[in-house]
This record gives structure tokens, C-alpha cells and sequence, in this order.
């Protein structure tokens, strides 16, 4: 059963990695690295509950936060981005740039 | 009790295909309000997951953190925006692009599945009845996670003054 789990949490990465990698939609790719800390997740917790040992899942309980966290903040650049740009492109997201004007 | 195994291992069998296959829909599906949607059925299908391993306390977190705050937040912030086609990227290689980036990711996910196969992972899963419950986290998590638990507490909030900080308008 643990090496079904640490399959599938495999699988969930690699779906994530693709979606992060060739999607240009930041909704899109904030969800894809939603999917990646969900994968580990599942590994962690399916280690912890083979080991019976609970500190894998105060370790998730931890990612979970940080996700919680990194959320409040994608949400804000979203708006702040699609207010300035007027489209949810990534590729025409380079404002950080030394050649942006005003 | 061999029964009882069995039926899990259909009930993961289940809930696996059904996270995969909505994750691959999240990732190809154009408008952002299909990959939420289906997103949430990923999410849903995990935390079974987690309850299947006797992890009741992070079924319970993963439901109402993750399926009721973020993605509503997400959901929300879509419909706020008011998206329409013309906002969208126009992602005429996507199919092309998501079928290179397969190519690229599939011989490293191959290796770590072949070694997870060839591994000798112990199979005990001899718990007891209290594992996984809020007070057996809570005992861990006050007695050897302090210090990640109060940094956690540090980082959230510096998220919300980053969060209002960017999203005020200055004019």
C-alpha cells in the first residue's frame, strides 16, 4: 500500500511539473504548484502512517500553512497584475524589468 | 481483516484515478474556471487519501483549508476579475508544448517509480488507535515542531502585510 502511494504522489508531481512548465495561464500555474505540495503531502503522510510516527504529519500540517500563506499573496499579485496588464499572460509579466516605464 | 484490505485497496484504486484524471484536466483545460473546478475534485480525492491512512486530523485540515478557504479564494478572485476570452493567453501550442514538457518529465518520474518498485520500504502500518488524531499532532507539534510552528506564525504574517501592502493602490 505504501509503494501505491508513493507511486501516485509520483504521478501527481509529474502532472504538476508538466502543468508548471508549459501552461502560460497564472492561474493555471499557481494551481500546478498547489498539485506539487499536495503531492508531497500525500507522500509524507503515507510514510508517517507506515512508520507510526506522527511527525510527518505535523510536517504537512506545516506545508499546508505555507500553501495557505503563499495563497494570500498569489491572490493580491493577481489582482494587482491583471489590474496594471488587463490579461492573465505570464510572458507579458515583466514589470520587474529595468526598461518599464511608469 | 483480508476483506477489509481489499476494500481499500479499491477504494484507493478509486480515488487515485479520480485525483490523476482531474489533475490532467486541471492542467489542459483552457478557461481557469474548469481547472478550479476540477482542481477541487483533486483536492477532495486526496484528503480521502489521507483518511485512508488513518490520518483523520489532516483529512479534516485538508478539507477545510485547502477545498474550503484556497479554492473558494481562487473561485472568487476569477469571478471578481471578470475574465473573458480575450483576457486569456491564446495558447496556440498548448497541446504541442504540454506534450513536449510530458516527453521531458516522463523518463524522471520512470526512474523514481522503477526505484520505488526495486525498494524494500517496510510494510508494518502497526498503529494504534489514537494515531493520527488531533491530539496525537498536537502532542508532536508542541513537543519536538515548536520552532517550525512559531516561524509559520512569523510567515503568515508577513503574507498578510505583503498581501495588503501590494494590493493597495498608489496613486
Amino acid at each position: 500500500m505504501l509503494k501505491a502511494y508513493m507511486i501516485l504522489s509520483i504521478i501527481l508531481f509529474s502532472i504538476g511539473m508538466v502543468g508548471l512548465i508549459s501552461r502560460r495561464n497564472i492561474i493555471v500555474i499557481y494551481m500546478s504548484i498547489e498539485l506539487l505540495l499536495n503531492a508531497v503531502n500525500l507522500s509524507l503522510i503515507a510514510i508517517s502512517g507506515d512508520l507510526g510516527d506522527s511527525s510527518g504529519h505535523v510536517m504537512s500540517l506545516i506545508i499546508i500553512a505555507i500553501a495557505a500563506a503563499e495563497a494570500a499573496l498569489f491572490m493580491s499579485l493577481f489582482v494587482v497584475l491583471f489590474r496594471k496588464k488587463g490579461s492573465l499572460d505570464a510572458n507579458i509579466f515583466d514589470i520587474l524589468g529595468s526598461k518599464h516605464e511608469s | 481483516m483480508r476483506s477489509i484490505a481489499l476494500q481499500n485497496e479499491i477504494i484507493f484504486l478509486i480515488l487515485a484515478v479520480l485525483a490523476v484524471v482531474s489533475s490532467i484536466v486541471m492542467i489542459t483545460a483552457h478557461r481557469p474556471i474548469d481547472s478550479a473546478l476540477s482542481f477541487i475534485v483533486t483536492l477532495i480525492s486526496v484528503a480521502a487519501l489521507f483518511g485512508l491512512v488513518n490520518a483523520t486530523f489532516l483529512f479534516v485540515v485538508q478539507i477545510i483549508i485547502y477545498a474550503g478557504a484556497i479554492l473558494t479564494l481562487i473561485l472568487f478572485i476569477i469571478m471578481f476579475l471578470n475574465i473573458k476570452d480575450e483576457n486569456l493567453p491564446d495558447e496556440k501550442y498548448k497541446n504541442l508544448w504540454l506534450l513536449g514538457t510530458t516527453l521531458l518529465i516522463l523518463p524522471f518520474s520512470a526512474i523514481l517509480i522503477h526505484l520505488i518498485l526495486k525498494s524494500d520500504i517496510a510494510l508494518n502500518s502497526a498503529t494504534d488507535e489514537s494515531f493520527g488524531t488531533i491530539k496525537d499532532v498536537g502532542l508532536t507539534l508542541f513537543s519536538q515542531w515548536v520552532l517550525p510552528f512559531e516561524l509559520v506564525s512569523i510567515l503568515l504574517l508577513v503574507a498578510l502585510v505583503g498581501s495588503v501592502t501590494l494590493s493597495k493602490r498608489n496613486d
